[in-house]
């Protein structure tokens, strides 16, 4: 008898481990919540929604909306920002067999969360009656075979701020076009500034480029993924840069928004930059600068669009929610409704709203700090509406942006930009094979 | 280097055998100005971040960035600030610490109490498989901790584990090294005629290690017991992986989220700043208190080993 | 039969004893470390666009230690700590050294204090101790920056590509060079005191004596915090991470951890993330054996 207490012990051991490690053996995210049948909408009873989001204040938002509706009541929880630790969060969470109701997730990084199963198809809960609410373009980013996988909550149309005292010191116009724009750069070293900067570590700026330059990097078809990064389209944006860079044109040293980059623009060092409508915020950190900036329209290609978009992120609904008609019932209020853009806005400072008829009121006054320029509707508001249509994110994106970004840093030590994209469309390839997908190069 | 090293640290002993010193009763007033100078240079860097905190926690913000970094501001807000790192998000400050004094207690006791009961058992008893669990652990050792944590992690996930309180308990109850140390020092210092002698007066197995073998062992159990506490209160990498729910934090994580919010909201400087002080003070108390007891004879263990 | 029935006591006591380690050893170091080679060779493949079409599950051989292996990042990273650890691990090891040195040379006035603020930042979480460092570092915040510039008038920059590792680096000494310390002067407390005697007799000064006696009877301690600051030094994690947010030079795979956390969290391959947790503990344990190996070489 006691003999067997000591076999037992050693038995129950061995037979637990087993049993866990054959089960802590199944890679994650390898089941879809798509294929099970949809969760009923909650009868009568009260539902507690968590959001998880990196917006400040996001809760004064959600309580407008739970004032309304005691029984869908909805909890904000800050988490960081996106790569700053909010996906791995998300996707420990949601490997755990947990997570939030909803969750911001940028638009680029949709297709990554489909991958590991993590999204909810909202389309099998009745979204596309609110289709018409959105900005078309960006309701097609988040609309992947057939499903729609997140609601937009903010985006970034691209436009210039620029200097009109600078412009008028070197005594040039405004540009209109990138073949104008690398014209009057010249000018502006005579006087100690730049035209502009270009990132070398944080590739959304270029891609931003290549897309108003009508590039299409990826794109789903019925035989799998297509791509296209070392098209022509993106090779001119490339060439162009690579001159630009070599001829001293732009600094490369200070990225928009970061402390150097502040301090040149104090110094009037800065005479324009090509950025998304949330740099108007960002701007007004930049010491002495009130009255000083206005906006143009983004300097076109010869090929492509007026403008495209940096940045933007969605609601999503989380694989584990278990209330995903309610999620994105107040997903779709909070993102299209008068009062919940205006309270966004207000509160959490978001982005470009991406509600089909309505910028919020605040945006439609004119701006003091642009000098009284009602530049949204001027500038940003046109701009939504000149977008490449057939842009789409893939499920490895911030892997190739990492990729590009590597390659980027070279340029540095004597590398191209060109030979970058180039290299990064093999690789990208090579990544989307180890994992099974079907990728093949587009024609060309 | 996280905190997981320091866990796998546990080999120390300072004895407090009364210091033995090499330079003999000669003490030169030269000598001793300029060896006590540069001890005194080194305190300097030792102490200047920390110096540096109790400045900042007592600015505003706008002060953070306005005025010298070395010197009090204008303003005088450090009692404004803790307050605010006090009552922020109902009070979450307060039960970041209360969950790392309870991963780092209730870690720390059951941890040694493991390690005492395994490490005594090798050393005293002879029996089969005893060399493989030596080896076996004398090799987890070696293996470093955020090695085992992701796999950990989907170990958990599936167990239904992971974002609980277990999830950081259960991997803090194992302390390797704390258990290589007890078996050495048992071996070196629990006489095997005391045990035989305690055996023959009726007394059980376990009845002796419990009264016989802890007494002797406490000295090297208060070291494997602190070094444990300040390896579990030090780990950032395991509850990073495990945890989701704030309000599982320990106190290093929850910083690190106020810390992280800093670039988007400049107030977030004087929560974090209030808070990295608040860890600090008790953290520092407890060093300069507890390096006393930095001790446990084990060298003699170690040398006979 | 008395005698029967205590042997089986005695047979059964140990394992008693040694069973909760043993259970919880087993579930927290070698299952994960079995999960985490079996992950490692396994792969998942996905069908259709996401996967939607069917994911599979297979044996894939060492090809994730292949994908690991020519990842140029993660190889990059592994060699940056080797760099890092050559330089870092022995000025920590030779600073803990001398300062033990002095602080029982009896030259030194008010040793308690000093050994006190020494250990002190042992106790300080690697987390919080970056995030105080990084407050020194940045520029517009740190006041070590304005006191070079007044001073000296020249910016330093903490956080640029060539300096930032360095920067770590000094957080990791900070953080660890009093602890370090404090075992080195366990060892020294346990010389005997018949052996400065016999030295003093011999007529060696305080150099002769640190030379000829102390270095060589702390070496176990010299050898073993070497060890352990080998094994840290792979798994440097927190400090970068955190300095990430105000450093662009710290990448996403800046070291061998960061790696493999952002491969699993980031980019959502367990397998790779698993092959390249292997690599680690496989570097650590090479080098620690390689290290032992050397000291053994040496001593003989």
């Amino acid at each position: 008898m006691r003999q067997v207490t000591r076999r037992e012990l050693l038995g129950w051991g061995l037979a637990g481990g087993a049993s866990a490690l054959l089960a802590g053996c199944a890679t994650p995210g390898t089941t879809s919540v798509n294929a099970q049948p949809v969760v009923p909408a909650a009868a009568g009873e009260k539902v507690t929604l968590t959001y998880w989001a990196w917006l400040k204040d996001l809760q004064k938002v959600a309580d407008i909306w739970n004032a309304k509706n005691p029984d869908v009541q909805v909890q904000v929880s800050w988490i960081p920002g996106g790569n700053d630790g909010g996906y791995q969060k998300m996707y420990s969470a949601l490997a755990a067999g947990g997570g939030p109701d909803l969750a911001q997730v940028e638009m680029r990084t949709v297709p990554e969360f489909m991958l590991v199963n993590g999204l909810v198809d909202l389309e099998r809960y009745g979204v596309s009656e609110h289709a018409d609410k959105f900005d078309e373009t960006l309701w097609s980013q988040v609309s992947f075979a057939g499903g729609v996988y997140g609601i937009p909550q903010d985006s970034g149309p691209v436009g210039m701020y620029y200097r009109p005292d600078l412009y008028e010191q070197v005594g040039a116009d405004v540009p209109t076009t990138w073949t104008e724009w690398a014209e009057v750069a010249p000018a502006f070293r005579e006087i100690d500034a730049y035209i502009d900067s270009f990132p070398l570590d944080d590739t959304s700026v270029f891609t931003a480029h290549a897309m108003q330059a009508g590039a299409t990097w990826l794109r789903s078809a019925e035989d799998g993924w297509v791509i296209d990064m070392a098209g022509e389209a993106t090779l001119d944006v490339a060439r162009f840069f690579d001159q630009v860079i070599d001829d001293g044109l732009v600094t490369t040293a200070a990225n928009p928004y970061t402390p150097g980059w502040y301090a040149a623009a104090a110094h009037d060092q800065i005479a324009s930059l090509v950025s998304a409508s949330w740099g108007d915020a960002l701007l007004q950190s930049v010491s002495g600068a009130e009255g000083k900036w206005r906006v143009a329209p983004a300097p076109r290609w010869d090929h492509g669009f007026g403008s495209s978009f940096i940045g933007g992120s969605t609601s999503a609904v989380l694989a584990n929610s278990r209330h995903p008609k309610e999620a994105m019932e107040f997903a779709v209020w909070m993102n299209t409704d008068p009062e919940g853009i205006d309270a966004m806005i207000k509160y959490s400072g978001i982005g470009w709203s991406p509600a089909r008829d309505y910028i919020g009121a605040a945006r439609e006054e004119p701006s003091e700090f642009f000098g009284g320029q009602r530049y949204n509707t001027e500038v940003f508001q046109p701009a939504t509406q000149d977008q490449n249509p057939d842009w789409q994110w893939w499920p490895i994106t911030q892997q190739t942006f990492n990729i590009l970004g590597d390659g980027f840093r070279r340029k540095a030590t004597g590398g191209t930009l060109v030979d970058a994209v180039v290299a990064a469309e093999d690789r990208t390839i090579e990544v989307f094979r180890q994992k099974g997908l079907t990728i093949r190069r587009a024609e060309r | 280097m996280t905190a997981a090293v320091s866990t796998a640290l546990q080999r120390t002993d300072p004895t407090d055998v009364p210091a033995a010193t090499p330079g003999g009763r000669r003490r030169r007033p030269a000598t001793t100005i300029l060896v006590t100078g540069i001890l005194a240079v080194v305190a300097i860097y030792f102490l200047v971040p920390v110096y540096w905190v109790v400045v900042a926690a007592s600015k505003t913000t706008d002060d953070l960035f306005g005025t010298n970094g070395f010197w009090f501001g204008n303003s005088f807000a450090l009692f404004d600030n803790l307050a605010a790192v006090l009552t922020y998000g109902n009070g979450v400050f307060i039960r970041w610490f209360a969950n790392s004094v309870l991963y780092a207690g209730v870690g720390g006791l059951i941890a040694t109490y493991l390690a005492a009961a395994g490490g005594y058992a090798l050393a005293k008893y002879q029996f089969r498989g005893r060399n493989l669990i030596f080896g076996l652990v004398l090799g987890g050792v070696l293996v470093p901790g955020t090695a085992t944590a992701l796999p950990l992690f989907l170990l958990f996930s599936q167990l239904g584990l992971a974002n609980t309180y277990w999830s950081v308990l259960i991997p803090s109850l194992v302390s390797p090294f704390g258990f290589f140390l007890c078996r050495i020092y048992a071996d070196a210092t629990v006489d095997t005629s005391l045990v035989e002698a305690a055996r023959i007066d009726g007394a059980g197995e376990l009845r002796i290690f419990h009264t016989l073998g802890l007494r002797i062992m406490t000295p090297a159990l208060v070291t494997v017991f602190l070094f444990q506490i300040v390896g579990i209160w030090n780990n950032y990498f395991l509850p990073l992986v495990m945890l989701s729910d704030q309000d599982l934090y320990p106190i290093t994580l929850g910083l690190n989220n106020w810390n992280s919010q800093t670039d988007r909201l400049p107030e977030f400087y004087e929560l974090t700043t209030g808070g990295v002080l608040l860890s600090v003070i008790p953290l520092a108390v407890a060093m300069i208190v507890l390096q006393r007891f930095w001790r446990g004879g084990l060298t003699e263990g170690a040398v006979k080993a | 039969m008395t005698a029967k029935k205590a042997s089986t006591a005695v047979g059964r006591a140990p394992w008693i004893l040694v069973g909760p380690f043993l259970l919880l050893f087993l579930l927290t170091f070698v299952l994960p470390i079995i999960v985490a080679i079996g992950q490692s060779f396994t792969t998942v493949t996905r069908a259709g666009l996401f996967g939607e079409q069917g994911v599979t599950t297979g044996f894939a051989w060492f090809e994730n230690y292949r994908i690991a292996l020519e990842d140029g990042n993660f190889v990059a990273s592994i060699w940056r700590m080797l760099l890092f650890g050559v330089v870092q691990v022995p000025v920590m090891i030779v600073a803990a050294t001398v300062l033990a040195l002095l602080l029982e040379s009896a030259s030194a006035r008010w040793p308690g204090f000093f050994r006190a603020t020494y250990f002190l930042p042992y106790g300080i979480p690697g987390v919080i101790a970056t995030i105080l460092w990084s407050f020194l570092y940045v520029p517009g915040l740190s006041p070590i920056i304005d006191l070079t510039e007044t001073l000296f008038g020249f910016t330093p920059d903490f956080l640029g590509a060539g300096t930032v590792l360095w920067s770590i680096a000094n957080i990791v000494t900070w953080t660890y060079a009093g602890y370090n310390m404090l075992i080195i002067v366990a060892q020294l407390k346990a010389i005997p005191p018949e052996m400065y005697e016999a030295a003093r007799v011999d007529g060696a000064g305080p150099w002769r004596t640190a030379w000829s006696i102390q270095l060589p009877l702390i070496r176990p301690a010299l050898v073993l915090t070497t060890v352990f600051s080998i094994i840290g030094t792979l798994q440097l994690f927190a400090e970068p991470q955190l300095l990430m947010s105000v450093s662009p030079a710290i990448d996403s795979q800046y070291t061998p951890n960061l790696s493999a956390y952002t491969t699993a969290f980031a980019y959502n391959d367990y397998n790779v993330a698993a092959a390249q947790s292997v690599l680690i503990a496989l570097v650590a344990f090479a080098l620690s054996f390689l290290f032992l190996r050397l000291t053994n070489r040496s001593s003989r």
